[in-house]
Order: structure tokens, then C-alpha cells, then sequence
């Protein structure tokens, strides 16, 4: 790299430095781990089952240099092989038993643990569901995304691998301790000499080390959002010769993060080192101390064998302790960005009881009804009118008018700022939230299909339609034709997003969706989405059946759609500013006359 | 070993392994040194079983008064705690070597990758960001080359780690008794193929059990992304039966996973057990015979209790090394992607910026231009020039190819055929970047960098003043008066937030000009993020300045601010203005009307109204729009 390197302190903040951990610490470790327990409590048997498997583990574990002791005094040193057998035999049980029992333990653990956390990412999944859609407008979808599956990973790991070893470790560091006592306990406070020690050089290593680490997570995603940025901006970059600077500052982070990670590596591998000698360390001073007591026969040379033995054993799990107690603190973490989620109440304010529904015609009154997603952003301001049972209206107006807001706010995906809707002289907030939604067949914009078979996506709305009523459905809105090019029919694969339908199949698809439903109110987006003029034809053709019957409210593009309606309503900023019928309008000159001579006058294709 | 990804061409092969090679070889020497540590660790390390059946076997003599228990027996017992104690201290001092050589030359590889593949991406051209999402790019030079690193580092290390062990300890253990030494090395064959499948399986199932999590990620993007369509077909319970469905499979398909892990942690339990178990039984036997002392059993034993662990390490080097060997081929991919720009042979110089002389003249020759994989060309014909100094405007449709037209103008793309000239000079017969750090581009999209808002402004004004490789040196002309020189650059840049009529908006941020944006600091406006973006392209001094619908989202009364100050800043050099508002167009010398990649219109605004063709009509449109915003 040749460039200068800047001259102000300033100017070295590279791209991507806009960048922040999130900061936690709203719950204690306590009521985390208790929360936790509570999901892992319907399976606390299995748990308990793992938990008495993991002393005979390490029972079994302990055993093996016991018996070498045994081959050696019994056996080797009197030179008789009677009975050797059933060491041997003893000893070849030790191994199928541990691996047998560790094969168990492990499973129940898995089986259990992963069940515990299917339970929370259900949870988690059913309780976003129950958010409210202003939940969704504010928060990140990655992030979400990571709530769900990231950071339940991380809790899963913990919880099946790194929670029931840690126990594990400390039953076989007691029966190692325990078993040498027993052995022979001078010979056994020799050998744990070496213990403070390890353990202070071990506490040291990992204080060094966790400064690294801290240093690295830092660095990592520092270096990681400055390329991200840079490969989303790369344009940019190119246009204005920065290639170079930029790969510069890219260099600079780099070599900061190489730099915590050599940190890293040097204690890392002071660590291993030490834990590893430590075991060898203590056999020298076994044998230095040790051969002593043999010589006054104080100690059998098969006591002093099975310490060397032992000795291989101990020190492993003293460096895995502190290894796996870092595991848990992340998982903690993880656990209170879940439960921070799942803490989230952000919903729709009901009613306790719920008042039913009216049965017959409904009867529809904006009153009054202001709306902002923001405070005294209005998006709509004071707007007033009904639909009477059967009407078709159509509502018009420029992007940013509030159409799509009307709609918004009477399917309570949002409630009023200040207002009414009322149905029949009912505000609609008294009704069950699902059970109001139901009445409504809504047709949006993006005609969002979920991955899944045509014949799913069709039937979103009513999942127990029989397949007559699909196909008739279908058949009224030309969808029908379509899905019959399919080889699979109803059965053909939808991708993720419909990407592979075209928009005016979608469109269609659509139409069978809000047909098939059957609905007492049709709610429909006009697709704005650039269609050949077959399907145009097929489309309008569509609309006239959807349109047929009942009450309709239209978001309308198409003047022909805008005809067939009883009543045109006209927005503008916010404000219900003309309504009445085609003709009036035009003869009244006013907003409606305009937007006809742009958009659907001869001269509007020009743009 | 060989690789799993077979499909590759030879040459990618060579390409592969070329920089496999290539990265060792820099740091080849600290391989070599953490081989030679590696070496001595297990050298001391494998000394200590001899210590201690030295020492068991001196014991047992003198337990069974074959030697005499004297002072000179404690001393040479003594000398081999001593000894071994020793030893273990060169073992690890060793061992601390090795690690350190090894796995700093990973992390340096990685270093370098990562610098190499940034610089790479850098200089690929626009064609190739087309052709791969930004998620795909990122992870190549995040996950990948983090493999990569492990492919060095592990695989090296335990290889020769292994390697060295089986030696030595072979090598001493048929020292003592060949016969034994072939009776324990027996399973050892048979367990590592075992050991080796059920590592494989583990692998295979661990792209089974991601491919389910990145399934559910889907689904999850797809609900998320639907929030308004599941509530407003009262969705939720078969969203969360559906999420419910995918879950158990991730369960039963993570189950199993577990299930071969648990079956590779008791084979290794076996593996450490089974050697010993053999040596306890035959030994015992040949101990009994005479033909094997007790000390040499228990050193004898000590060394298959050593091999255990480098045996288990192998497994893990197999799945590193396949997932390694994935990882290269992926870099290599973007290492040896060719840029679709050719760098001129013999690069020309742009004839230099003199006060008073007109520059900045584009002259597009009959050229046509089709994007990759797009069925029809974009450009057509396209034959237009615009003198050296003149503003222009170039309107048309959305998708008529006015984006296009200046994207050729910086060489993001060359034209399929025809030329296009700035100044003279064939664009292709300039050095790319100085071609580019001519020319003040505004974008569409006001895209800013998460670092100040200064430093936004600066972006490409840092390059010109820092990047030694560019020719050009940084402008110190004032922006207000082009006869005037400024005191320093932050003078200059007080200008730009004037010109740019940014001056109450950075007085309105407690920081001003330090104002972070982005996620830690403010989000800008619209409005405000495209005036800074103008800011920043004007702080270079550009000989061209196209503004790409730059102000759209400016009223149109700063946006006449603005360009009163453009008309000033920018007399001798040529602008370019594309939009969709009409404002500004009184007042610029041509227009260029776009129709379908083709120019189809030129003239003034007056000329362009009285020929009442395209223009006029998009002019019509566009104030009866007009009026209706009011």
C-alpha cells in the first residue's frame, strides 16, 4: 500500500466506525437461570437421569488406574498371573462401560436439552406472531432473525454440552482427589502441590486472555462492518478513488485484530502448555518424593503407578472449567437478548370480553379518524365518511395521500390516534381482533405468496375450503388457467416470495385467495406492477367478478376499476378532500379532474 | 486426503493449490520453526515414560533386594524426578514454540487474505458485484478465509504433531519389544478408518442440520417479512404450527448429529483404553515370561497412552481439511476473477485543468451497451456530445438508459460497441482511477459511510490528498470563487455545507460537522443525505458533475439555491444533470431526451417545448404533478 497515511487523528475513523455492542445487564444471573429452568423443568427426569449417569462416569473413569495398580502389585511384582483375567476382563468393562454410559448420558442430555429450547424457539416464534405490526415497522429484521436462531443456538450449546460436562469435570476432579486420599493421602498432598500454582498461573492466563478476547470481538466486528460497508458502497468507493484508503483503513483494523489475536494465541498456547506439564511435573515429583516411600515400603510400587496414572487424568479438567464456565456467561447473555423479546408486549390493547361481532350487513363509519405512525406526523387528518352494506367505493388519490392507511386502520393492523371507526355504531376496538379480521377478503399490493404449494397459498385464508370451492374460485378469476399449465396443478412449488411467478400471476393467485374466502368486505390494493396486456385483460376481467357482490373498499389504479364504483373518494395529504361519482367529479374540475388528466388521460404512459 | 469438491476444472485445481502454496511459503519458515519445536516437545515429552520405567524398575529390584536400597539408589531415583521434571519444563516451553510459530503464521495467512481479497475487491468492476449478492461476497472473506486459517494452523500442526509422535514413540516402543509394539498398533489402522467415517458422517450431518437452521431462516425471514399478511389473514397459528413442524425436524436431525458425536466421543474413549488394555494383557504375559522388565511395561505403556490423543487429533484435521479445501475454492474464485475493464496498454494523460480554459467534454459515439444476462441492450446508437464547460440535462423515462448513459462516462462499464471520449480521450485509454477522480458523481441512491458526517464530505477528497498512486493532487480552489485559493481544506468545507445548503442543518446537530451517522449517530433525511453526498463529490473539484436525480428529495426552492451556486463553482466545467423534475431545466443549454436507450430529443427547453414532441408532453405531466402537490 503506497497511501500517505492521514494526518488528523479525525480522519482515521474509518467506514463502518457508526458501530455499537448492545448493551444487556437488565437481569440478574439468577432470575435467567431460573426462567431457563422452567423450560427445561418438563423433562427435569431425564435431566435427573443424566445427572446420576455423569458420578458413575467418572466412577468408571477412576477406576482404570486402579486396576493397573492392581495388575502391578497383585500380578507383575509377585510375578503370578492368577487371576489376571478378571482385571483384564474388569478393565475391558471400564472401557465398553464408560463409552457405553457416556453414549446415554450424552443422548438423554441432547434429547432432552434440545427439546427444552424447541419449546423456547416456539415460544419465541408464537410470541412475535402475537406483536403488533408497529413491533415489526421498528426493529431490524436481522435482528429479530438472530434472536430466533443465533442466539438459541448459543443457549442450546450450552445448556447440552457445556453446562452438563462442567459438572462432570468437577465429579471426576472429587473422585480423583477422593481416590488418591484413599491411596495414600502424603503421596496425594504432593501430588495436589502443583494445584495453586496451576491454578493462580491458569486464573492469570485466562485474565490476559479474556482481555484478548474482549479486544478480538471488538476488532472482528469493527473490521467485519467496515467491509461489509465497503462492498455495499463499493460504487461510491470506485467513483471517488478510494480503493486504496479504504484498504488502508481495512489494513489498519486488520492488523489490530491479527494483533489481539496473537495476544490471544500466546497465552493460548502458554495455557496448554502449562496444564500439559503440569501433569508431567507432578510425576517427577511422584517419583522424587515418592520412590522414597516405596523404598521404606510405606507405598506399593502399584500405588505409586496408578498416581503417575492418575495424574494424566486431573489437571484436563481444571483447564476445561474455566473454558466451559466462559461458555455459560455468553449463553447468559444470549438467554437475556431472548427473554428481552419475549418480555416485548408490544400489541393491539383489547378487551377482556369482547363484544360479538354483528351478524347481518355491516354498516361502516370512519368518524373523525386521524392517524401518525409518529407523534403529529399525521398521516390522515380528521377524515369522515360510511359505507353503507353493498357499496363499492374506490379511493384515490396521490402516493403519501393515506390510502393505504384507511385500509391499515380498519383492518386494526394499526388503531387510531384519535377517532373512530365504528360498524354499526360499534368502535371496532371492542371486538375479538381475529374475529374482526376475518370478515374482511383483503387483496394487498404485493401479492406476497409463502413458499408452499399454490394450493396453500390460495387457501390462506381459508384452510378448509374443499377443492370444488378452490378450483370454482380459481375459475372466476382466470387463476385457474394458470395453474393448470402447471404440471403439478395445485400442487406446483411456490418459492420463497413467489419469485418464480410472474406479477400478474401473483396478481391472479391473489384474486382466487381473497375469492375463495368468501368475505362480507373486500379490501383490495391495485397492484401497480407492469403487466403484458393479456393478463391486463385477464386481470380486469378478475376484478369485475371480485368486485361483484359485496361491500368493496378499492384502492384504485385503473379507471376502469374506478368506474365500477358507486362512490369515489378522493384524498389528498391526509384529508378527504372531494368524493362522489366519476362523472360528478370530473364535472366539479377540482383534485379528481387533475389526477384523471395525469393518470389516465392518453398522454399519461409518457411517464 | 483428498477433496470433496471434485467438480473443480483442472485449472482451478492449480489455481488452488498455487495459493495454498503460495501462503505457506511466506510464512514458511515459521512453519519450519514450529516443526523443529514441535519436534523437540515431543522429544522431551517421549523421554519421560523412559524416566519413569527407569525408575519403576530400579524400585522393584531393590523391593525384591535385587539391588541394595542405598544412598546412591535415593540419588538416582531423585535424579529422575529431577529429570523428569526438567523435561516436562522443555516439553512445554517447547510446546509454547510450536503453537505460537504455528498458529501465528494462520492468523498471519488470514491477515494477509484478508488485505489481499479486500484489495482484490477493490478493483473488481461493477459486473462482478452484479453477479454476486453482497451476503456471498462478505462471507468469502469472513467465513472462509477464517477456515482457511484453521486449514494452516490445525492441520499443519497436528499432522507433523502426529507424525513426530507415531515415530518417536514407535521407534522406542519397538526398542523395547517389536512383538508388543505389533500387537497394540493393531487397532489403530482399523480405529482411525472408523474414526474417519464417523467424521465424515458428523460432517455431512452437520450440512444437513445448517441446511434445516438455514430453512428455518427462511421461513422466519418470510414471517417477518409478511408480518401484514399473517395478521391480516389471521395467519399466526399456522405460521407457528408450520415454524412448530420445521423445528422438530431440526430436532430430529440435531439428535442425530448428537448421536454421532456421542459416537465419536466413545470411540475416543476407546482409543485412549484399547492400547492399554492390550499392553496390560500381553505385557503381563512377556513380564511374567522375562522377556519384558516391569519398568519397561510401564514405559511401554506410557507411550500408547501418549499416542492416544494425537490418534483422536487426525479426526479433527479431516474435517478441518475438507471444510479448508471448500473454504480456498471460494476465495480463489473472486482471487482469480477477471476484471472486465482492461487497464490501457499505454495510459494517456487528460489535458490539465488551466483557469480559463473550458474542460470537460464527453463525446458519445455511436454507442450501444447491453448489460449481462439482460435480453435486450440498454444503449442504442447513442451519439451525443457535450462541449467542454456546458450544462446539461438528460431526462427520460425510468429505464431509458440515463444512468446508464453516465455510468459509462466513470468506466463502470465500457460500451459493447462505440466509444465514449472525455476531453479527447477514449475512456479506455486512461488510467482508470484518474479517469474517475475527474469526475464528481452524485448518486440516485445518497449512499453514506457510518462514520461523520466531515469525514462523509471528505470521502473523496481524502483520496486525491493522501493516495500517492493518484496523480492528481488535491484542489484548494475555493468552491464560492473559482479566482480564489482557500486557507486550508476546512475552509473548503465550510464552503461545501454552504453550497450544498447544509449550513442550518449542521448547526441544528449538537456535533455539526462531527455528527456521526448512521445506527450510532443521527439518521439524516432524505434531503440531508443527498446534500451531503453533493458536498462530497464537489469537495474534489470535478471537471464533470453529474448529479443523478440528486435532488429529489431537496425542495425546489434549495434546490434553486444550489444550482445558483453550481452555475458558479462549476463555469468552465461541464454538468450533468439527470431528473425527473423539471425546475431545473430552464436553465441548462441542451437536454437530451431519452427514449428506450435511445436519444431521441435534443435542444433547449424553449426548442424542445416548441417541437411539442416527448419533452413536451413529459413537461405537461410534470406540472399538472406539480400542481397537484400544492
Amino acid at each position: 500500500m503506497t497511501e500517505k497515511q492521514p494526518k488528523k487523528d479525525g480522519q482515521k475513523v474509518a467506514i463502518g466506525s457508526g458501530f455499537e455492542e448492545q448493551q444487556l445487564g437488565q437481569y440478574t444471573d439468577f432470575s435467567l437461570m431460573k426462567r431457563l429452568w422452567g423450560y427445561m423443568q418438563p423433562y427435569k427426569w431425564t435431566f435427573l437421569a443424566c445427572l446420576l449417569l455423569l458420578p458413575i462416569i467418572s466412577g468408571i473413569q477412576v477406576l482404570q488406574p486402579y486396576l493397573i495398580k492392581l495388575v502391578i502389585d497383585e500380578h507383575l511384582v509377585p510375578a503370578n498371573l492368577d487371576g489376571l483375567g478378571w482385571v483384564l476382563g474388569a478393565f475391558a468393562a471400564t472401557l465398553v462401560g464408560r463409552a457405553g454410559f457416556q453414549f446415554l448420558q450424552l443422548y438423554l442430555m441432547q434429547s432432552a436439552g434440545q427439546r427444552a429450547l424447541y419449546d423456547l424457539r416456539v415460544e419465541i416464534f408464537a410470541h412475535v406472531q402475537s406483536l403488533s405490526v408497529s413491533f415489526f415497522h421498528k426493529r431490524p429484521i436481522g435482528r429479530l432473525m438472530t434472536r430466533m436462531t443465533t442466539d438459541v443456538e448459543s443457549l442450546q450449546e450450552a445448556l447440552t454440552s457445556g453446562m452438563i460436562t462442567m459438572i462432570g469435570d468437577l465429579f471426576t476432579l472429587g473422585s480423583i482427589i477422593v481416590i488418591l486420599l484413599f491411596l495414600d493421602y502424603k503421596l496425594a498432598l504432593v501430588s495436589f502441590l502443583v494445584v495453586p500454582p496451576l491454578v493462580l498461573l491458569t486464573a492469570i492466563f485466562r485474565h490476559f486472555l479474556r482481555s484478548a478476547f474482549r479486544d478480538i470481538r471488538v476488532k472482528i466486528a469493527r473490521l467485519n462492518s467496515h467491509l461489509q460497508e465497503s462492498v455495499t458502497g463499493m460504487q461510491i468507493i470506485q467513483y471517488f478513488v478510494r480503493e486504496y484508503i479504504s484498504a488502508g483503513e481495512y489494513d489498519d483494523i486488520n492488523k489490530e485484530y491479527r494483533q489481539a489475536n496473537v495476544r490471544s494465541v500466546r497465552y493460548d498456547a502458554m495455557l496448554y502448555a502449562v496444564v500439559e506439564a503440569a501433569g508431567s511435573i507432578t510425576v517427577g515429583a511422584i517419583i522424587w518424593y515418592g520412590s522414597g516411600q516405596v523404598l521404606q515400603g510405606v507405598v506399593t510400587l502399584g500405588v505409586l503407578i496408578a498416581f503417575i496414572e492418575y495424574m494424566q487424568k486431573f489437571f484436563v479438567p481444571i483447564r476445561d472449567l474455566a473454558q466451559k464456565y466462559n461458555l455459560l456467561q455468553s449463553a447468559m447473555a444470549s438467554s437475556e437478548r431472548i427473554f428481552q423479546l419475549l418480555d416485548t408486549n408490544e400489541r393491539l390493547p383489547t378487551r377482556e370480553e369482547p363484544l360479538a361481532l354483528p351478524t347481518g350487513a355491516m354498516k361502516i363509519e370512519f368518524r373523525d379518524v386521524w392517524f401518525a405512525y409518529k407523534a403529529e406526523d399525521w398521516v390522515l387528518r380528521g377524515v369522515n365518511f360510511t359505507i353503507a352494506p353493498g357499496e363499492k367505493i374506490a379511493l384515490v388519490g396521490h402516493t403519501g395521500a393515506g390510502k393505504s392507511t384507511i385500509m391499515t386502520l380498519l383492518l386494526r393492523l394499526h388503531d387510531v390516534t384519535r377517532g373512530q371507526i365504528l360498524v354499526n355504531g360499534q368502535d371496532i376496538r371492542e371486538f375479538d381482533l381475529n374475529a374482526w379480521r376475518a370478515r374482511f377478503s383483503v387483496v394487498l399490493q404485493d401479492s406476497f405468496m409463502f413458499r408452499g404449494s399454490l394450493r396453500e397459498n390460495i387457501l390462506l385464508g381459508a384452510p378448509n375450503a374443499s377443492d370444488e370451492e378452490l378450483v370454482r374460485a380459481s375459475e372466476r378469476v382466470h387463476a385457474h388457467e394458470l395453474v393448470s399449465r402447471y404440471a403439478a396443478g395445485y400442487d406446483h412449488e411456490v418459492k420463497e416470495r413467489g419469485a418464480n411467478l410472474s406479477a400478474g400471476e401473483k396478481q391472479l393467485m391473489s384474486f382466487a385467495r381473497a375469492l375463495v374466502h368468501e368475505p362480507e368486505v373486500l379490501l383490495l390494493d391495485e397492484a401497480t406492477a407492469n403487466v403484458d396486456t393479456e393478463t391486463e385483460a385477464l386481470i380486469q376481467d378478475a376484478l369485475e367478478v371480485l368486485m361483484a357482490e359485496q361491500t368493496s373498499l378499492v384502492i384504485a389504479h385503473r379507471l376502469s376499476t374506478i368506474r365500477k364504483s358507486d362512490r369515489i373518494l378522493v384524498l389528498h395529504r391526509g384529508e378527504l378532500l372531494e368524493q362522489g361519482t366519476h362523472e360528478g367529479l370530473l364535472e366539479q374540475d377540482g383534485h379528481y379532474a387533475k389526477l384523471y388528466k395525469l393518470q389516465y388521460s392518453p398522454d399519461a404512459a409518457a411517464e | 486426503m483428498s477433496t470433496q469438491q471434485d467438480n473443480l476444472t483442472p485449472r482451478q485445481r492449480e489455481q488452488k493449490w498455487r495459493e495454498i502454496r503460495y501462503y505457506f511459503r511466506r510464512y514458511a519458515h515459521w512453519f519450519a520453526g514450529g516443526a523443529l519445536a514441535l519436534l523437540a516437545t515431543n522429544y522431551f515429552g517421549l523421554s519421560i515414560p523412559m524416566q519413569i520405567g527407569e525408575a519403576v524398575e530400579q524400585l522393584r529390584l531393590a523391593a525384591q533386594g535385587e539391588v541394595a536400597a542405598d544412598d546412591a539408589l535415593s540419588a538416582l531415583l531423585t535424579g529422575a524426578g529431577q529429570a523428569i521434571i526438567l523435561l516436562a519444563i522443555g516439553a512445554s516451553i517447547a510446546r509454547i514454540i510450536s503453537r505460537i510459530l504455528i498458529f501465528n503464521a494462520g492468523r498471519f495467512i488470514e491477515f494477509d487474505l484478508r488485505n489481499d481479497m479486500y484489495v482484490k475487491l477493490a478493483t473488481l468492476d461493477t459486473g462482478f458485484y452484479n453477479s454476486m449478492p453482497t451476503g456471498d461476497v462478505t462471507s468469502r472473506v469472513t467465513n472462509d478465509v477464517a477456515y482457511i486459517r484453521l486449514l494452516y494452523a490445525i492441520c499443519f500442526l497436528h499432522i507433523i504433531n502426529t507424525t513426530l509422535a507415531y515415530g518417536i514413540a514407535i521407534n522406542k516402543m519397538i526398542g523395547i519389544d517389536w512383538q508388543l509394539t505389533l500387537y497394540c498398533l493393531i487397532p489403530y489402522p482399523f480405529m482411525m478408518i472408523v474414526l474417519r467415517s464417523i467424521i465424515r458422517a458428523i460432517f455431512d450431518q452437520t450440512k444437513v442440520v445448517q441446511a434445516q437452521l438455514a430453512d428455518i431462516s427462511s421461513k422466519v425471514q418470510e414471517n417477518l417479512a409478511g408480518a401484514t399478511v399473517v395478521k391480516t389473514f389471521n395467519l399466526q397459528e399456522r405460521e407457528t404450527k408450520q415454524f412448530a413442524t420445521m423445528s422438530e425436524d431440526f430436532y430430529n436431525k440435531g439428535i442425530r448429529l448428537a448421536l454421532l458425536r456421542g459416537a465419536l466421543g466413545a470411540l475416543t474413549v476407546f482409543v485412549a483404553g484399547v492400547g492399554t488394555l492390550i499392553v496390560l494383557g500381553v505385557g503381563a504375559m512377556r513380564v511374567k515370561e522375562g522377556s519384558l522388565t516391569l519398568g519397561e511395561f510401564v514405559e511401554f505403556n506410557g507411550y500408547v497412552v501418549a499416542l492416544a490423543y494425537p490418534t483422536q487429533a487426525m479426526g479433527w484435521v479431516f474435517s478441518v481439511w475438507h471444510r479448508g479445501q471448500a473454504a480456498f475454492e471460494r476465495v480463489v474464485a473472486v482471487m482469480y476473477r477477471d476484471n472486465a475493464l482492461t487497464p490501457p496498454e499505454e495510459p494517456r494523460e487528460l489535458p490539465a485543468v488551466e483557469p480559463g480554459v473550458a474542460r470537460g467534454e464527453i463525446i458519445f459515439d455511436d454507442v450501444n451497451f447491453q448489460y449481462e444476462g439482460v435480453d435486450q441492450p440498454t444503449l442504442r446508437d447513442v451519439s451525443l456530445r457535450i462541449p467542454a464547460g456546458s450544462r446539461v440535462a438528460i431526462v427520460g423515462k425510468t429505464g431509458s438508459g440515463k444512468s446508464t448513459l453516465v455510468k459509462l462516462i466513470a468506466r463502470l462499464y465500457d460500451p459493447t460497441s462505440g466509444s465514449v471520449r472525455v476531453d479527447g480521450l477514449d475512456t479506455r485509454e486512461v488510467e482508470l482511477r484518474e479517469l474517475r477522480s475527474e469526475l464528481g458523481y452524485v448518486p440516485q441512491e445518497p449512499f453514506l459511510f457510518s462514520m461523520t458526517i466531515a469525514q462523509n464530505m471528505r470521502f473523496g477528497l481524502d483520496a486525491l490528498e493522501y493516495d500517492q498512486t493518484i496523480g492528481r493532487d488535491a484542489p484548494l480552489t475555493s468552491l464560492l470563487s473559482r479566482t480564489r485559493t482557500a486557507a486550508n481544506q476546512d475552509e473548503r468545507i465550510d464552503e461545501a455545507v454552504k453550497v450544498a445548503g447544509l449550513t442550518r442543518d449542521i448547526e441544528a446537530f449538537p456535533e455539526g460537522l462531527d455528527t456521526m451517522v448512521g445506527e450510532r449517530g443521527i439518521t439524516l433525511s432524505g434531503g440531508q443525505k443527498q446534500r451531503v453526498t453533493i458536498a462530497r463529490a464537489l469537495l474534489t473539484d470535478p471537471r464533470i458533475l453529474v448529479l443523478d436525480d440528486a435532488l429529489s428529495s431537496v425542495d425546489t426552492q434549495t434546490e434553486a439555491e444550489i444550482l445558483d451556486h453550481l452555475d458558479e463553482m462549476m463555469r468552465d466545467r461541464t454538468t450533468i444533470i439527470l431528473t425527473h423534475r423539471y425546475n431545473a431545466l430552464s436553465r441548462v443549454d441542451t437536454i437530451f431526451v431519452m427514449d428506450e436507450g435511445r436519444v431521441v430529443e435534443r435542444g433547449s427547453h424553449d426548442e424542445l417545448i416548441a417541437a411539442s414532441g416527448l419533452y413536451a408532453r413529459m413537461y405537461e405531466q410534470q406540472k399538472l404533478r406539480e400542481s397537484l402537490e400544492e
